[in-house]
């Protein structure tokens, strides 16, 4: 292992997970291969219905242990994202895996025990996750279908169309989420949240961001791009914040001296007028008064808004 | 003048008022006249649960040991993951002036690191059983504990069934203004003639 100090990252490799949902033909598959050398992972069917030009290497299984057996082949090494089209068909391939192979997703009857599948599938969908972006370090973008569902008022709002918990820990570790719909004859990739749909943006990469149309002869280049852009965003938010996350890093192990030697209501009065004296950053100056604070009741103390110091609890 | 206190509760049960399920207003404004006015309510058995949840995430997070069959082990273990090195249950209050008065906003953080609040919460329903994301999209949290905290960049609701976890993500600038926000809770309060309640059982 090894200690990265904030001044020496780099994130010019930077990968990304990325989701990105909408009705049927709108054209999320074509979306999702224009990220930077993609292999998809067909669980859906949906190269079909990719136009020729655009169609990119593609794994068609029937199975998941075929998918693992191909995303663990030499192979893989040339792709830089792995697009997995839909995550609910995956999520269907992950239950019939444990069913085949787990011996207690099955009940004395030989049925399905869909409470198991489940749980089986939803830790497996997060494995194989994790596996792409922190092992492989490749990109990964979950393709799901929406559907339209009723919120509690009745009004249509948009939802991820998959079963269990998958569709909603997959937004964990995701980088950024869109919502694919037409807007004035336009297609548009939605990252704002709204109440109806929720979306994901991060790095610069929010609000409505027009899809273009392609032809034959355009690259399909949408998501490289956008992944482009969001990898600038962090270089640049990265070096604004390295300084500050320093000066942090630094207050706070102050901070932590400071506190470990308070004794007595005399040490902490000393140790509210150092700490305050401090150059503080981020929100070092909150989270030091709130240890003081967890210290000074540990010793019997209190402190006296009037006096503005801690006192006993007997003065 | 006495200054009076605004609470995230307060704001939350007033809202609750407007996003509560069709059919369920009367009772929806009734709680809401319960905590204006201070009324002790009963403790239900999913805000004890909430409670008990959450002390567990941060025993955890201190580093002390949860019993391997304690309830929502997986789940408080996942959250204490999240929150580890910062400081919990933070108590913190900040003036504020709405409409020419002053207020004063009080909170407490769950847990506060490095320029991020987080806010545990104990999810009743499964995550397998229903959509959670969005849950918090118009919660009236993030934008009053942006106001309280304003060096904080980034605001995480984690919740949690007691087995997996969901961390719904809100920042600074895809925040709404608190002050539109309790404005919009005064009018409330003026229209349905409750300055005066509020006025009297929130004077700090």
């Amino acid at each position: 292992m090894a200690i990265v100090r904030p001044e020496n990252m780099d994130f010019s490799k930077q990968t990304f997970s990325a989701i990105i949902y909408g009705s049927p033909g709108m054209g999320k598959t074509t979306l999702a291969i224009s990220a930077p050398k993609p292999v998809l992972i067909d669980f859906d069917n949906g190269v079909s219905r990719v136009a020729a030009a655009h169609r990119v290497p593609t794994i068609v299984c029937s199975t998941y242990e075929e998918v693992l057996a191909d995303i663990d082949s030499p192979d893989m090494k040339e792709f830089e994202t792995i697009v997995i089209d839909t995550g609910g068909s995956f999520v269907t391939y992950l239950k019939d895996w444990a069913f085949r192979t787990k011996k207690d997703c099955k009940t004395q009857k030989g049925t399905p025990n869909t409470l198991k599948q489940f749980g089986y599938a939803k830790s497996e969908f997060m494995a194989f996750t994790e596996k792409i972006t922190k092992v492989m370090h490749k990109n990964v973008i979950y393709v799901f279908h929406s559907e339209e569902k009723a919120d509690k008022d009745g009004n249509p709002v948009q939802r991820l169309m998959c079963e269990g918990a998958a569709r909603n820990t997959v937004w964990n570790g995701c980088d950024f989420g869109g919502y694919l719909q037409m807007i004035n004859n336009e297609r548009k990739l939605c990252f704002t949240p709204t109440d109806d749909y929720f979306a994901k943006g991060t790095h610069g990469i929010v609000g409505n961001i027009t899809v273009p149309v392609l032809d034959a002869n355009t690259p399909n280049v949408f998501m490289t791009q956008l992944f482009e852009k969001a990898r600038k965003s962090i270089i640049e938010e990265s070096d604004a914040n390295t300084k500050e996350r320093k000066k942090y890093d630094e207050v706070m192990g102050e901070v932590k001296k400071i506190v470990d030697a308070v004794t007595d209501v005399d040490t902490a009065n000393q140790a509210l007028a150092t700490i305050s004296d401090l150059e503080h950053a981020m929100t070092s100056k909150k989270e030091s008064g709130a240890m003081l604070n967890a210290k000074a009741k540990e010793l019997g103390l209190k402190y006296n808004g009037k006096s503005k110091a801690y006192v006993t609890k007997e003065g | 003048m006495t200054m009076v206190h605004i609470t995230k509760t307060l704001l939350e049960s007033w809202r609750y008022c407007f996003s509560c399920y069709e059919g369920y207003e009367d009772e929806a404004y009734a709680d809401f006249l319960k905590t204006l006015r201070r009324e002790q309510t009963e403790t239900t058995e999913a805000m004890l649960n909430g409670l008990a949840f959450e002390d567990r995430c941060y025993r955890a997070a201190e580093g002390k040991t949860i019993r391997t069959d304690a309830k929502w082990r997986e789940g408080a273990l996942k959250v204490a993951d999240v929150i580890r090195g910062a400081q919990i249950q933070v108590p913190i209050s900040r003036p504020i002036e709405v409409d020419g008065t002053t207020y004063l906003l009080k909170g407490v953080l769950d847990a506060l690191k490095a320029g991020v609040i987080y806010d545990v919460k104990f999810l009743s329903k499964s995550l397998g059983s229903a959509d959670v994301y969005g849950k918090w999209l118009n919660c009236t949290q993030h934008p009053a504990y942006f106001y309280l905290v304003p060096e904080a960049h980034e605001f995480q609701y984690v919740g949690s069934d007691g087995e997996d976890i969901y961390i719904e993500t809100y920042q600074r600038d895809q925040s709404p203004d608190i002050h539109e926000i309790i404005h919009d809770f005064l009018e409330f309060l003026k229209t349905e003639g409750l300055m005066d309640v509020f006025a009297e059982r929130w004077a700090v």
